[in-house]
Parts: C-alpha cells; sequence; structure tokens
C-alpha cells in the first residue's frame, strides 16, 4: 500500500527526487535540496497521503564514506499519516567536506513538531534550519563549542565549564585519547584531530 | 584456360574471448591464469589456505574446491557417494559432481565455475573446516593470529556448525623453536606447507620440510639446521594459523588494537612497502607486515627490514641538543644564531650535508634553504655504512633515500662525506648545517673532524656520530611520525629477473604515510629547517606538508626518476 | 504614602509592569529527571515559556558507534529508565529487522510479558508522581508498593531489578526461570488490588480533579502536527497504538482494547494511563497462557547467539564462535532501517545506519518523549503555576529518553 507513496512523489517531483528504495520495507526518498520544503508540504497536504504524523527528523554525517564531491552530511525525516498509517522517510544530502556551510530549509512552518528535532540536528550535528523561528542549542549547553555527533568530534574529548583539577583527565579513561573497541574500522579520522597531515 | 576458383573457404571463427564465469559474473584471464588467480585479479575471494599469490601451487588444503559445469555437450564428471537420510536412518547412494581446486585448474574460455552458488560447494567448504578444526586446540584466548586467523574467519563463514569427532584430540608438540626468530606450534598447523615453499623459493633455502603423514603431519627444520635464512619471518607471515609465531611479536598486541600505517621500510635502499602496526593508544609501534608492491617487493620483506620497526623508538634523539647538552628547541635555535652568526659574508664556507636516511621532503627544505637563501653550493651525503646485501630482496646499500637524496641537490650533485672530512681539516669550511646523523666513514673520525668547529648544526631523527659531535642538535621526526616519500634505489643484481624468473624490482618514489604522534619534542624535519631559516632571517613560511610539496614540484611517483640509480661501491663491511 | 481612598482614574496607578521571570528546576522537585523550565510571569499567570531540557544527556548516539551492537543494550535500558524492558526489546527487534530474522515464538510470548510488566511500573510511577506532586503522597507509595512486586520478578528473571540489559539480538540472555509464571500469575492480581486502592483514594477527590481536568487542554490536530503519541495523544482522540496498527512479536493474537480518551487534558491522560495498566494485566495474561513451558529462546544462527560457556571452554568452534561475535560484533548488513515499538510514553523508534561491519554507523534513537516536552510550552501558557506541576506530571517525561 505505501508503495503508493513513493510513485506519488515521483510523479509529482520528478527530477526533485534523486532516489527511491525500500529496503527493510521502509519506503525512502532521497530529495534534492532545493524542493525540501515543497515535497513537505506536498506530502502533508494531499489528499491521498495525508502525512500528518511528524515522526523524526535527524542528521546523519557520512564523513569519508561517499566520494569526494559528495555532500557529506544527510538530513532524514520520518513521517506518518494517521488515516492511512502509511509511512515515508525522506532524506536529502547536504553540506561540504569541512563541514563549514550545512543548511536546509526547516520544517517548523509545516510540522510545528519539526521545532525541536531541528534543534537537535543543529546542536549536535552542526546543520542550520532556514527560517527556524528559534535556533539554538537544546542539548547542549550555550558555551559549548563545536558539534558532537560529527565523525570528526573526538568521542572523548570534554569542554567542561570548570577546568578538571590537575591529574583528574589521566585517571578518567583507561586507554589514552583513543580507546575503543573498534576492530578493523577507525571510527575517525585521528591524523585531524592533531592538525595537519 | 578455365581457371578454377579455389573452394571459399568460411572466414575463421572468432577465437573466444578470454573470459571466465565465476557464479554467473564474467571476469577476464591471462594465459596460464588458475581461477583462482583469475578470480583473485578481479576481486573475488575464494576461500583457500595453501594458495599465495607469490608462491607455486600445493593444492593440499581443498579449501577451494569448486564446481565446474561440464563444457556443452559432455556429461558432468560425477562421483558415487554415500550420503546419510535422516528419515532412513541410513547411508544411501548418491552422486555428486567432482569438485576441482582452484587454484589448480587452469582457465579455459568459456569456463563457468560455481563457487558461492553451489551447494556441493558450501557442503566441502564445511567439511574441510570441520577436518581442519578437528584436532585444533582451543587456543584462540593466547593465540597471536586471534584477529587474523583465517580458521576464524572461515568457520563462521562456511561451518557455523560443531565437529562430530568424539576422541580426544592428537597432541603435538608446542612452542618449538625453530631458530632465533621463529616459534612453531605443530598443534595449530594445518600442514598447508606455505612455509616450505616460501623458504624453498624466496629464500632459496629449503630447510623446512614435513614429516609424518595424515593427522600426525608437522612441518619440522632439516636435521642439524636451524631456520636461520633471511627470510624467516616471511614463513610467520604466510602462515594462515597461529603456527608460526614471531618471537619477537610473541603475546606483545592484541591485533585488533593495531592499526596499519602504510609505510615504507627504512632498512635498505629497495625501499620495501609495508604496513606499519602501532597501538595509537599508547604511540608504540609493534611490527612490520610487507605491504603488496608488485614493482618493488611483490609480496616479502627480508628478516632485517622487518625487524627495522624499532627504530621508530630506539636511539631516538628526542630533545634538542646544545653543546651536548639537552635544551629546548628554542634555545638551540637560539644557539644556532650565535654560533652562524658570519655566514653571510662567504657563503662558500658553509658546507651543506643532505641524508640519505631522511625523506625527499626533508632534503628538498634543506636544499632550497642552501642554494635559494643561503647560496651555499657545496653538498655531501651522509649514509650509512653498506651492509650485506643478496640477489632476493636485501640491497648493500642500507639508505632508503640515496637516490632522493641526490635529486634534492639538483644540480650540485652531493659529494661523499669522506670529503667534507678532508675539507673541514684543510679549513675550507666554518659552518656544517646537517641532515640526519650516520656516516658511511669511521664514525670516530667523523666526530673529531666535526667537533672542531663550533658552527655545526644537525637536525636528526636518531643520535649517531654527527648528532653527537654537532655543537647544535635539532630533534626530528622519524620516519614512522610524519608523511614523506622516499625514492629506492635497488642494488643492480636485484633490479635484473629474479632467480625464479619473476622480474626484478623497480625504482620507485613511495609516499610512507605517518603512524606515531612524534616522540619527545620531535618536530617534522622539514619544519626544523624552515625555522631555522626564519630564525636566521630568511622568509620562508612553510607551514604545511602539502606547501612544501607544492614547491618540490610535479608528483615524483607519476614522473620518471631524474636520477639514474647511484651506484654504491660492493665493500661490505658486515 | 498616598492616600488609597482618593479617587484615581484607571490607569493612573504606578504599577510595576515588567514581567517577572521566574525559574523552575532543573533541580526541582517535580521537574522529573531535571527540566527547566523558565517563566515569564504576570501575576501568577504564566505569559511565555522556555522549557530547557538537555541537563540528562549523555551522549547515547556517540557511545553507540564506539562499541558492537550488542553494546547498546546497557544504553537502551538507560533510556526510559521506568521500563527499561521496552527499549531492550525495542531496540533488539531494529537490530533482528535489519538481519532479518525472527525470534522463535517462546521468546517473543517472552519478550511481550516482560515488556508489558514494564509498562505497568512505567504508567503507576508516572500517575503517582503526579498525584504527589499534587500533594497527594499516598498513592504514590501504593504504587511504588506495587512496583516492587513487578521488580521482584525481574530481578529474579533478569538478575537486576531497574537496568536488566537482559535483551539479545536474536533472542534474551537467559531463557526463562522455572517459576516466571507462578511468580507472575501470584503478583499480579495484588499489584491490581493496589493499583485499585490507589486510584479509591484520588478519583473522587474534587481538589484533584479541579486541578486536573480541563487543564493542559490540547487538540486533536496540534498533537499530531506536534508529533506525539502514546498515551498523551490517544488522550486527545487520536486511536494510535503501535501494537495495534502496526503489530509486531505477538502482538496481534492477544485480546486488548486501547484507551483512548476525548478532551486531551490531564485528566484524560490519567485516565488512559490507568486503563492501560488494566489492559497490560489482560495481555499478560493471554501470554502466559500461550507460552510454551519449553523450547528455545534465542535463534538458532552462530553467527549472532553466543554459545554456551561450557562449550566456548571446550571446543574451538565455540571458541571462535564466541571470539569473533565478541570482538567482531554482530555483522548486520549495510544500510539504513527505521524500527518503532510502543514504548511507554509512545512510539519509540530506532533509526540505524550499518556499514556492513560489526560496529554501528549511527544510532538515532526517536524518543516518545521529546516531542511530547516539545508541546508543554503551548500547555501551560495562558495557564497558572500551579498547572504546571499536573500538566508536567501528566506528560511522563523521563529524563534519560527525552536527553538521550
Amino acid at each position: 500500500m505505501s508503495k503508493k507513496v513513493l510513485d506519488l512523489l515521483q510523479e509529482k517531483f520528478g527530477a526533485a527526487i534523486l532516489a527511491t528504495h525500500a529496503q527493510f520495507g521502509d519506503d525512502t526518498a532521497v530529495i534534492e535540496p532545493g524542493s525540501w520544503r515543497a515535497v513537505a508540504l506536498f506530502l502533508r497536504d494531499d489528499p491521498r497521503l495525508g502525512m500528518n504524523m511528524f515522526t523524526d527528523l535527524c542528521g546523519v554525517d557520512y564523513l569519508n564514506q561517499r566520494g569526494e564531491d559528495e555532500p557529506r552530511f544527510e538530513v532524514v525525516c520520518h513521517l506518518r499519516s494517521l488515516q492511512y498509517a502509511h509511512r515515508i522517510r525522506i532524506k536529502s544530502r547536504i553540506g561540504d567536506a569541512e563541514g563549514e556551510t550545512v543548511e536546509i530549509d526547516s520544517l517548523v512552518p509545516v510540522w510545528k513538531g519539526a521545532d525541536w528535532f531541528e534543534r537537535e540536528t543543529f546542536d549536535l550535528m552542526g546543520i542550520t534550519f532556514k527560517g527556524h523561528p528559534d535556533l539554538r542549542r537544546i542539548l547542549m549547553y550555550p558555551e559549548f563549542k563545536g558539534a558532537p555527533l560529527r565523525k570528526d568530534y573526538p568521542a572523548s574529548k570534554t569542554q567542561p565549564l570548570i577546568p578538571y583539577r590537575e591529574g583528574t583527565l589521566d585517571k578518567l579513561f583507561p586507554f589514552g585519547p583513543d580507546e575503543g573497541m573498534a576492530f578493523g574500522r577507525q571510527t575517525h579520522d585521528y591524523r585531524n584531530d592533531r592538525g595537519e597531515s | 584456360m578455365a581457371t578454377t576458383t579455389p573452394a571459399e573457404t568460411p572466414p575463421a571463427p572468432p577465437p573466444p574471448p578470454n573470459t571466465i564465469k565465476i557464479d554467473g559474473r564474467e571476469i577476464p584471464f591471462k594465459k596460464g591464469d588458475t581461477i583462482i588467480r583469475a578470480a583473485h585479479d578481479a576481486g573475488i575471494d575464494i576461500p583457500h589456505y595453501c594458495w599465495h599469490p607469490g608462491l607455486t601451487v600445493a593444492a593440499n588444503c581443498r579449501m577451494c574446491l569448486v564446481e565446474i559445469l561440464p563444457p556443452p555437450g559432455r556429461p558432468a564428471m560425477e562421483l558415487d557417494i554415500l550420503r546419510w537420510d535422516v528419515e532412513k536412518n541410513d547411508y544411501v547412494s548418491a552422486r555428486k559432481p567432482k569438485l576441482l581446486p582452484a587454484c589448480q585448474q587452469g582457465c579455459s574460455p568459456g569456463m563457468e565455475v560455481l563457487s558461492d552458488s553451489s551447494d556441493n560447494v558450501a557442503e566441502a567448504r564445511s567439511a574441510v573446516q570441520e577436518f581442519l578444526l578437528l584436532n585444533h586446540p582451543v587456543d584462540c584466548p593466547i593465540c597471536d593470529q586471534a584477529g587474523e586467523c583465517r580458521l576464524q574467519d572461515y568457520w563462521l563463514e562456511h561451518q557455523r556448525k560443531g565437529k562430530r569427532m568424539q576422541q580426544e584430540v592428537v597432541h603435538k608438540p608446542k612452542a618449538v623453536p625453530f631458530g632465533p626468530t621463529i616459534v612453531y606450534d605443530a598443534e595449530r598447523c594445518i600442514v598447508c606447507t606455505r612455509c616450505v615453499r616460501v623458504s624453498a623459493e624466496l629464500a632459496l633455502d629449503p630447510v623446512l620440510s614435513i614429516r609424518e603423514r595424515g593427522n600426525l603431519g608437522e612441518v619440522t627444520v632439516s636435521p642439524g639446521r636451524e631456520l636461520d635464512h633471511d627470510y624467516t619471518l616471511m614463513t610467520e607471515h604466510v602462515c594462515p594459523v597461529g603456527a608460526l609465531t614471531s618471537s619477537d611479536f610473541r603475546f606483545k598486541a592484541r591485533v585488533w588494537f593495531l592499526r596499519g600505517a602504510r609505510s615504507v621500510c627504512q632498512g635498505c635502499a629497495t625501499g620495501c612497502s609495508s604496513f606499519l602496526d602501532y597501538d595509537p593508544r599508547t604511540n608504540t609501534a609493534h611490527r612490520y607486515r610487507p605491504r603488496e608492491n608488485l614493482a618493488v617487493n611483490k609480496y616479502w620483506m627480508c628478516d632485517e627490514g622487518m625487524l627495522s620497526y624499532k627504530r621508530a623508538h630506539e636511539g631516538r634523539l628526542t630533545t634538542a641538543l646544545v653543546g651536548r647538552e639537552d635544551a629546548t628547541i628554542d634555545e638551540a635555535l637560539q644557539a644556532a644564531k650565535e654560533q652562524l652568526k658570519g655566514h653571510k659574508n662567504d657563503p662558500s664556507k658553509i658546507a651543506i650535508v643532505l641524508s640519505a636516511q631522511h625523506s625527499n621532503e626533508d632534503n628538498f627544505a634543506l636544499a632550497t634553504l642552501a642554494k635559494m637563501y643561503l647560496g651555499a653550493g657545496d653538498f655531501f651525503l651522509a649514509k650509512r655504512k653498506p651492509g650485506r646485501g643478496d640477489k632476493i630482496l636485501m640491497s648493500q646499500d642500507k639508505n632508503p633515500n640515496t637516490r632522493g637524496a641526490t635529486e634534492a641537490a639538483g644540480s650540485s650533485t652531493p659529494k661523499p662525506f669522506a670529503d667534507l672530512i678532508k675539507g673541514i681539516n684543510a679549513g675550507t669550511y666554518s659552518f656544517v648545517i646537517a641532515l640526519g646523523s650516520e656516516v658511511d666513514v669511521d664514525d670516530a673520525e667523523a666526530q673529531a673532524a666535526l667537533s672542531k668547529l663550533k658552527g655545526v648544526v644537525t637536525i636528526a631523527s636518531h643520535v649517531g656520530p654527527m648528532a653527537m659531535a654537532a655543537h647544535i642538535a635539532l630533534p626530528a621526526c622519524a620516519w614512522s611520525e610524519a608523511d614523506g616519500s622516499y625514492s629506492n634505489n635497488p642494488d643492480e643484481a636485484l633490479r635484473t629477473k629474479r632467480p625464479n624468473g619473476e622480474p626484478g624490482a623497480q625504482l620507485q618514489t613511495q609516499r610512507s604515510e605517518r603512524a606515531l604522534t612524534p616522540q619527545g619534542d620531535a618536530v617534522p624535519a622539514w619544519k626544523l629547517v624552515a625555522t631555522l631559516a626564519r630564525t636566521l632571517g630568511y622568509a620562508m613560511d612553510w607551514k604545511k606538508l602539502a606547501d612544501v610539496r607544492a614547491a618540490m614540484g610535479p608528483d615524483p611517483r607519476t614522473r620518471a626518476p631524474s636520477v639514474e640509480a647511484v651506484a654504491i661501491k660492493p665493500e661490505a663491511t658486515v | 504614602m498616598e492616600p488609597l481612598d482618593q479617587d484615581l482614574a484607571e490607569g493612573e496607578l504606578e504599577l510595576p509592569s515588567e514581567p517577572m521571570l521566574l525559574n523552575m528546576g532543573p533541580s526541582h522537585p517535580a521537574m522529573h529527571g531535571t527540566v527547566r523550565i523558565v517563566l515569564e510571569l504576570s501575576g501568577e499567570t504564566i505569559m511565555k515559556s522556555d522549557v530547557q531540557i538537555g541537563y540528562l544527556h549523555r551522549g547515547f548516539e556517540k557511545m553507540c558507534e564506539r562499541g558492537t551492537w550488542t553494546q547498546i543494550f546497557p544504553y537502551a535500558d538507560r533510556l526510559n529508565y521506568v521500563s527499561p524492558m521496552l527499549n531492550n526489546v525495542g531496540f533488539a527487534l531494529a537490530c533482528e529487522k535489519m538481519l532479518g530474522v525472527t525470534v522463535p515464538e517462546r521468546c517473543q510470548h517472552y519478550r511481550v510479558v516482560l515488556g508489558e510488566l514494564a509498562r505497568i511500573c512505567d504508567h503507576m510511577i508516572c500517575s503517582g508522581a503526579m498525584c504527589m506532586e499534587l500533594g497527594a503522597f499516598t498513592p504514590f507509595l501504593y504504587f511504588a508498593r506495587a512496583r516492587e512486586i513487578i521488580w521482584d520478578i525481574f530481578e529474579e528473571e533478569t538478575g537486576a531489578r531497574v537496568t536488566h540489559s537482559f535483551g539479545r539480538v536474536g533472542g534474551m540472555a537467559k531463557p526463562p526461570t522455572a517459576d516466571f509464571k507462578a511468580m507472575i500469575r501470584a503478583g499480579l492480581p495484588r499489584v491490581m488490588q493496589m493499583v485499585g486502592e490507589g486510584e479509591k483514594l484520588i478519583l473522587k477527590n474534587r481538589i484533584f480533579l479541579d486541578r486536573v481536568e480541563g487543564v493542559g487542554k490540547i487538540s486533536k490536530e496540534d498533537a499530531l502536527a506536534l508529533g506525539w503519541t502514546g498515551v498523551c495523544l490517544r488522550s486527545t482522540g487520536a486511536a494510535y497504538d503501535v501494537r495495534k496498527t502496526h503489530p509486531y512479536m505477538t502482538y496481534d493474537r492477544y485480546d486488548f482494547d486501547v484507551p483512548v480518551g476525548t478532551q486531551g487534558d490531564n485528566y484524560d491522560r490519567f485516565m488512559c494511563r490507568q486503563d492501560e495498566i488494566r489492559q497490560s494485566i489482560r495481555i499478560i495474561d493471554q501470554a502466559l497462557e500461550m507460552m510454551a513451558d519449553s523450547g528455545p529462546i534465542n535463534i538458532d544462527d552462530p553467527r549472532i547467539v553466543l554459545p554456551p560457556k561450557e562449550d566456548v571452554y571446550t571446543t574451538i568452534e565455540a571458541t571462535i564462535q564466541h571470539f569473533k561475535i565478541v570482538m567482531e560484533g554482530i555483522k548486520i548488513p549495510a544500510g539504513e532501517c527505521y524500527s518503532y515499538t510502543e514504548g511507554g510514553n509512545g512510539e519509540l523508534g530506532f533509526y540505524l545506519v550499518s556499514d556492513g561491519s560489526g560496529t554501528p554507523y549511527r544510532v538515532r534513537i526517536r524518543p516518545p518523549c521529546f516531542p511530547i516536552v516539545q508541546g508543554l510550552s503551548q500547555l501551560i501558557n495562558g495557564r497558572m503555576i500551579a498547572d504546571v506541576v499536573p500538566t508536567f506530571g501528566s506528560l511522563n517525561m523521563i529524563g534519560g529518553e527525552c536527553d538521550h
């Protein structure tokens, strides 16, 4: 039944839908960033789709996973319709390898619920949402610098508001700055942490 | 006279394309290739233990058995077997196509091979895996191979069941030292004979062989001998299980904590590609592994090279020295400025020493300082003394970058270090700015000569005669701590065809990746050169390695070498 | 001092006209799990409110990327820590969806029973805490005593009262104990009795009803747009329960109702929760009937489940299996998947991105109470400070889940 959703989207938006798939049974459409809000409005307002339940919005950082020129981040939004009980995941690929200007339209004018989800993605991934009424950090404290969920932000880095006492940091971790179980895969390119190569 | 036109011969059919099909995927093959080699070149993995791309075929593990569909019009070759029928609770006769080892079967055009898509092959792999694990000791927690062991990987991929044997396993000797570098564990051995073949074909010293038969088989060293040729660590490298272990690496580190940086061996001028395995948590290098480089070292490295990873930590110069006393780099640079006062008056009094132990970038930086800013034109070359070479992989020239250092000097070819000593003794030179610390003349002589002058600055990663004799020594990063490129210089004997018929080593410039964080106060040598230049008042403003590489010009890896291989006199001191 | 009996025209009296900023929390008895609400007041009425969360943010999603898939279960527990079993089951189902495997039926019933017990705990504590903050301390103690009974069952089964980490990809950590069914059948009637007594104390109380009826109202359309799910959404009239609409595991075989409210105020949310407790008990009774007394709990796939310890120490095959699963992690195929279950507060979603290795690439937890707390501002603007307490209590915001 949900196959209809992807078909209707492709009918209406044609080229703006870059790819679709239904892996593991979840309908997914990759949207070109410029049409993000238009697609959202269509999904909400079209009587055959009626996506009135905003479920989730998050960002994923594909650092070094895609080709050189591919956008680094992905904004992923899950939606559902109460009436038809179908779901869809829409994604959009944005951002450059440095992670400097990463922006996309805000969905707050379409669903009020996008508010805090976009704030969280802004906070943890550093993605800016244009048109958001109140884009500020939500989970981290305002003095925090950087976007912690990005792949190049080291997991062991701390930014204490009150500096630690001498010798405390050595006792905090059992291993050095790069502890972990990641077997066979570098979870982040630590070379970048120490500056240029 | 009536001429008869010759009967028209039909055009010859086009030759069949040189491709075979594996699981429906068409891949090309070269004449003489076996199925597994064609698959290996195409990136398809057919599980195997005893086959190695650099060794001859043994076909004793039987893990690479594949099903080959019969040519059109011919029946399949089938065997009569007995299969257990669960319902009848008895054996029943059945027929099964004969499977062939992919490592031995040559490719012919149009051949269709079933590897992962055949149930018979899956059953065969599971059976082989069961047999190999039948007597295998429960050693994973203490075995060095854990994490890079084929038995582990293939069990999970192909068998996933327990074994059916109920008896006690066969017990064999464990932890038998084969020689100074290798320890053998017979219970873990699957008798694939890779080590036997490596010793015979690579090291040209057939000292290993197999004794006993059946499930008592084990590897043994020829009586009266030890495993002591120059490639013993290659036997450990090719061993797919933990039977052969290196005494140097045994119990040192677990491989899943190690990361492999793509490095270049610094042991000799052959410049074998390697992986430097290091633990980022403790910032220690633990071992080398050879990296595949068909142009230079194929799949191998010599023992001397394999153990040369220790130079990442041993004998390092970690702090700056002023007058042989510890100092900070800033203090040393200020002292250098003092000592080099007056160098602008007469540039011909400055001697520049390039190092065959440092990378192209480091040498280029010093050469640029000399030519562009100091105006000095007298270059010398500091090298390690030559050693023993062979016709397989080892060069007599024990410096990784002789050719690179020579190239960096450009038109003014660097002269041997002995000339520098003569020059100092004659009073020609008052200042020496040097890279590296090892010299190929008598150490005491070199130290005596250099100590005569006050204006000697050395930038070195390891301690040695030059670093000890210099008034000011600055600590540089070793090859493991900074990215760099090295131009190899293999001996004449190595560049010709190998004894086993393979092509010889080629001239190549390779880039080595950084692995560890710098020890002590070490800074990349090119950066030290730039800082020294700035201290002396010259505007050398390189900040990143990319800046240096941009200034060096086109990527040396892609252009032809501008300097022919530098021959060294084959006088060995070892 | 001006004479106050003089006749003054309206608006001439100088009154302070700046709104007052009052800070509720984060360290406040009524702010469950540390939340800070900055209120701009005009007298007792709230003009504007800014709900600030994040005090319990522990970086779960980042930590999940540094281990294996199985190592996420302790993190999942600590999301909604009043109903940890539901989180465990939700995450296990997400991994199994990507692997394409289904656990044996006995395990499914087992998971349902443990999950519904956790849900009962969640609802009881939410209702109890809400009553306590209104001044009615006794129902909270009654519900907490009932929760002790359920925690005893959990302790027997899993070894821990609160954060069990009992779920595994492909099954559960241990099979049910011999007394499993007996303990539950003995304990649930006592739980029900205590819940009933607690309700009797509170539901006819005039003060209670005045404070919750008509307070914190929200319309169905607003709730849907805000992304509300679970009890809070059902109280507005939208009948959406993941267990009924997208049944997972064996939920389609049980006979149970989903209470739906009408007004969307605090009272409806409270009553929906109480009714759900009873429905959960129905589900548990049916599941215990249907659950076999013997049979496998874990699926029989060496790539996913660990072998028995005695085999690990004696056979090489089990050692290898244990080694590969623990050191490298379960190899979930590359791709992305969104899997959702009915958590204590609503739709608990896991959006997993895998790159084919044993380490997760991205684990996104969609917390059900995150959008719910987002709507808190709208509920309290225009009301009085005292209304914040029951409203916030009825939303059941769990700090661990909201801030993950």
